[in-house]
């Protein structure tokens, strides 16, 4: 008695604009079984098909699944024409361009909830589209150091770490589903439409959590402290064989300290006064990194995760590329699915575009 | 549970939502309280572990007063009930069947122990949601590994991808390991509770691996891919990058500011702008002019310039007067920068709440506006506070039975 339909069957949305964030949310949508039209015209693609350090077009396959594509170039009056006719027949429109572009180029949300009175508008931008930054021009990866956790990663005393992706547009692309699904939900049920305006700016602040009430309280900041903790010791990653091979190790319990020392032969320092204690190895972390550091240099980082798994204290390699695409675990849950993406040529119209296989 | 509309300006329908999440699934839950859901926290007698976790506010120990406990649980209730008696359980179940959606992260396993897993209560409510949060997932080879914040940064590869090339890979901060697997689940709960009262479907199991959710957070990079394509690793490219000069952060003279110039343009405006200041006329040099890229063969000159030219400005300053010069600096915000910012300030992302143990505090609600939904606005609860209205109000416990369970420590 399978039910035949998929959760989202039925709801239509368009999806107009770039990057990360809004094709994401368009992503997750689709893959629950919206009909999800990603618009773009031919001469202005999403940058994302021709990042030059991922020639394949970073996430192409991931952002396109189960997606329609159309090209309309809304910025001539024939195409505008036929984008208002979509929204006519949508049931959301979502969008992360700036309000003065949109205005540019005739696209005004009161006129298409004209179109369409009962339409969901989902309204992604980066700083926020009112306030007095609404018309600041920014770029995501940058956008991230604005929500407070940039200067809560890194080590002590140095520079932020930044981290190589833009994760607070992945905030917002993953929450939007949530606005959308329960917009089209209140619509249905009480027969009202919402405009929704979220921003990276937010969705990254929102991250910076307790500390913000903790600094309302006491008036600390948090510090860097690099891969350290303070309810755990040792608590790191240590350097193994091979070029850049680490495996993260976190003893946190009384338990997992005998299971640690355990898993390693029982070395004697394990038994020393200065490392009985959680207190006393955070007191002692420098030269309790040295020892674990020596223990593990000699080994896989698979070795040293498999060993102290089994002992039952939390451990894993720090995975690169190739460990998540050849992973049996991920392999054993199916994570990666084949599928058919489509490699962006600005000479050509899109149907000659190839197509390729891909995972996502 | 009959079906009810959302309240005016309320985003959601007053779903029934049982919140048994540690960290690795609380903001999931807080998500749903904060749109309108009925979240309801469901605690160990004794109280939910991170109310034990400080900072406190003021610095004063106190199961109420914990800055973690405040923060992830917004907008629930609470009630006390210990799921490993057979009483306990034999009440889990009264409250599972008048739920729409249950959440947990225990390890795998943990509930079936219990009795509670997901076949046992469907038989008593065919329409739940059950929706596990856990570091691997359900299945595979890793199910049962142990795991923290920092194994969730490892496992993912996020920490590959965090730091200076030439050091170790780094944690990033504030638990992030915590927010991907949390809000992928609030997605598909959503996705669920759309199929079943909109489609007609039946109630599901969900299975969120933090992992998995995680890998899904840099996606622009896609590791495996970059893998499978070209036998590339994804890597750590530092504060600074290598390829695209300048950006990253930099000192300025009250912290620091990060800033990128992507076009040819943005070059000419801010070396034009560099050379007003400095007064250095190297900046002008032609081989430095062209697209991003053109500049990394000179990238250590580059950044001094760059630093002895933001190190003159407040990052309030080089972000104001960027703008007017088409030039795109970010300050790298502090926790007081956020308070006091006047964008935040302005779009309603900021709203006092009033606990009776930690006073009147900002917190940030929400991640976008609208006019016609708000999230809201009630603190985190005390502990077992919604006992007797639910246990007694709505399962129908008489005062007799509730003070029995009570002196047993069941609730």
């Amino acid at each position: 008695m399978a039910n035949p339909k998929k959760a989202l069957e039925g709801v239509r949305i368009l999806e107009l604009g770039p990057y990360v964030a809004l094709p994401m949310t368009g992503r997750i949508l689709a893959s629950m079984g919206a009909e999800v039209i990603k618009v773009e015209t031919n001469k202005v693609l999403d940058e994302m098909n021709f990042i030059p350090a991922w020639s394949r077009g970073g996430g192409q396959p991931e952002f396109q699944r189960a997606k329609k594509r159309i090209t309309i170039d809304v910025r001539t009056p024939d195409g505008l024409e036929v984008f208002k006719e979509l929204v006519k027949v949508s049931d959301v429109f979502m969008t992360n361009f700036r309000r003065n572009i949109l205005d540019r180029w005739g696209i005004d949300f009161p006129e298409l909830r004209r179109l369409r009175p009962d339409i969901i508008l989902m309204w992604q931008t980066g700083l926020g589209g009112i306030g007095p930054y609404y018309t600041y021009k920014s770029y995501g990866i940058l956008v991230q150091h604005m929500g407070g956790v940039s200067l809560m990663s890194g080590e002590e005393g140095e520079p932020p770490a930044t981290i190589n992706t833009s994760y607070s547009d992945y905030h917002t692309g993953v929450f939007q589903p949530v606005a959308v699904i329960g917009a089209l939900m209140r619509l249905r049920l009480t027969g009202r439409p919402a405009t929704m305006e979220s921003s990276i700016f937010k969705s990254g602040a929102l991250t910076a959590g307790p500390a913000i009430l903790d600094y309302q309280s006491t008036g600390r900041t948090p510090q860097r402290m690099g891969n350290r903790d303070p309810f755990a010791a040792p608590h790191g990653v240590y350097r193994c064989q091979g070029d850049d091979r680490w495996c993260a190790i976190a003893v946190q319990t009384d338990e997992h300290w005998a299971a640690f020392c355990r898993a390693i032969g029982s070395p004697e320092w394990c038994s020393e006064d200065s490392f009985s204690s959680l207190e006393s190895r955070l007191a002692d972390q420098e030269r309790l990194d040295g020892l674990v550091g020596e223990w593990t240099a000699g080994q896989t980082a698979e070795d040293v995760m498999t060993r102290l798994q089994e002992a039952g204290v939390p451990a894993s390699l720090v995975s690169q590329g190739k460990d998540l695409y050849e992973s049996a675990h991920l392999k054993a849950r199916e994570f990666y699915r084949p599928t058919r993406f489509y490699l962006a040529d600005r000479a050509k119209p899109a149907w000659e575009w190839q197509g390729e296989e891909g995972i996502a | 549970m009959p079906f009810e509309a959302p309240a005016d300006g309320v985003l959601l329908p007053p779903y029934r939502v049982l919140d048994l999440a540690g960290p690795e699934g609380v903001f999931c839950g807080k998500l749903l309280a904060d749109y309108g859901a009925d979240v309801i926290k469901v605690e160990p007698p004794a109280g939910d572990p991170t109310r034990q976790r400080p900072p406190f506010i003021g610095d004063q120990p106190g199961p109420e007063r914990s800055a973690y406990f405040l923060f992830y649980n917004t907008n629930k209730r609470s009630v006390t009930l210990d799921l490993e008696s057979s009483q306990g359980q034999g009440l889990f179940k009264k409250l599972a069947a008048s739920a729409d959606v249950l959440i947990e992260s225990f390890p795998v396993g943990y509930m079936k122990s219990l009795g509670l897993d997901f076949d046992t209560l469907k038989t008593g409510n065919p329409g739940l949601v059950m929706c596990s949060v856990t570091p691997f997932g359900q299945t595979g080879p890793w199910k049962d590994f142990q795991s923290t914040d920092l194994i969730s940064l490892a496992a993912s590869g996020f920490m590959q991808i965090t730091g200076d090339p030439d050091g170790p890979p780094l944690r990033q901060g504030n638990e992030q390991s915590h927010f991907p697997g949390a809000q992928h689940a609030a997605a598909a709960i959503m996705g669920a509770l759309f199929y079943r009262d909109m489609q007609g479907g039946p109630g599901q199991y969900i299975d969120v691996s933090m992992q998995e959710a995680m890998i899904t957070y840099y996606t622009d990079a896609h590791p495996a891919l970059a893998w499978m394509q070209r036998g590339e690793n994804v890597t750590r490219v530092g504060t600074n990058s290598t390829l695209v000069i300048p950006l990253g952060a930099y000192p300025s003279k009250d912290g620091w500011i990060s800033a990128g110039i992507i076009t040819p343009r943005e070059w000419e405006n801010l070396s034009q702008w560099m050379y007003e200041v400095t007064g250095n006329e190297d900046i002008l040099n032609d081989a430095y002019k062209g697209g991003n890229q053109d500049r990394a063969p000179y990238n250590d000159i580059i950044t001094a310039l760059v630093i002895d030219f933001t190190t003159r400005f407040t990052s309030e300053e080089l972000f104001h007067q960027g703008q007017e010069r088409n030039l795109v600096f970010i300050p790298v915000n502090t926790v007081p920068d956020l308070l006091s910012d006047p964008q935040l300030e302005a779009s309603n992302f900021w709203f006092d709440l009033d606990h009776a143990d930690a006073g009147t505090l900002k917190y940030p609600l929400g991640v976008f506006d609208s006019e016609e939904v708000s999230p809201g606005t009630k603190p985190a609860p005390h502990l077992g506070q919604d006992n007797d209205a639910i246990f007694g109000g709505e399962l129908g416990l008489s005062e007799t039975e509730l003070a029995s369970l009570h002196a047993q420590g069941t609730i």
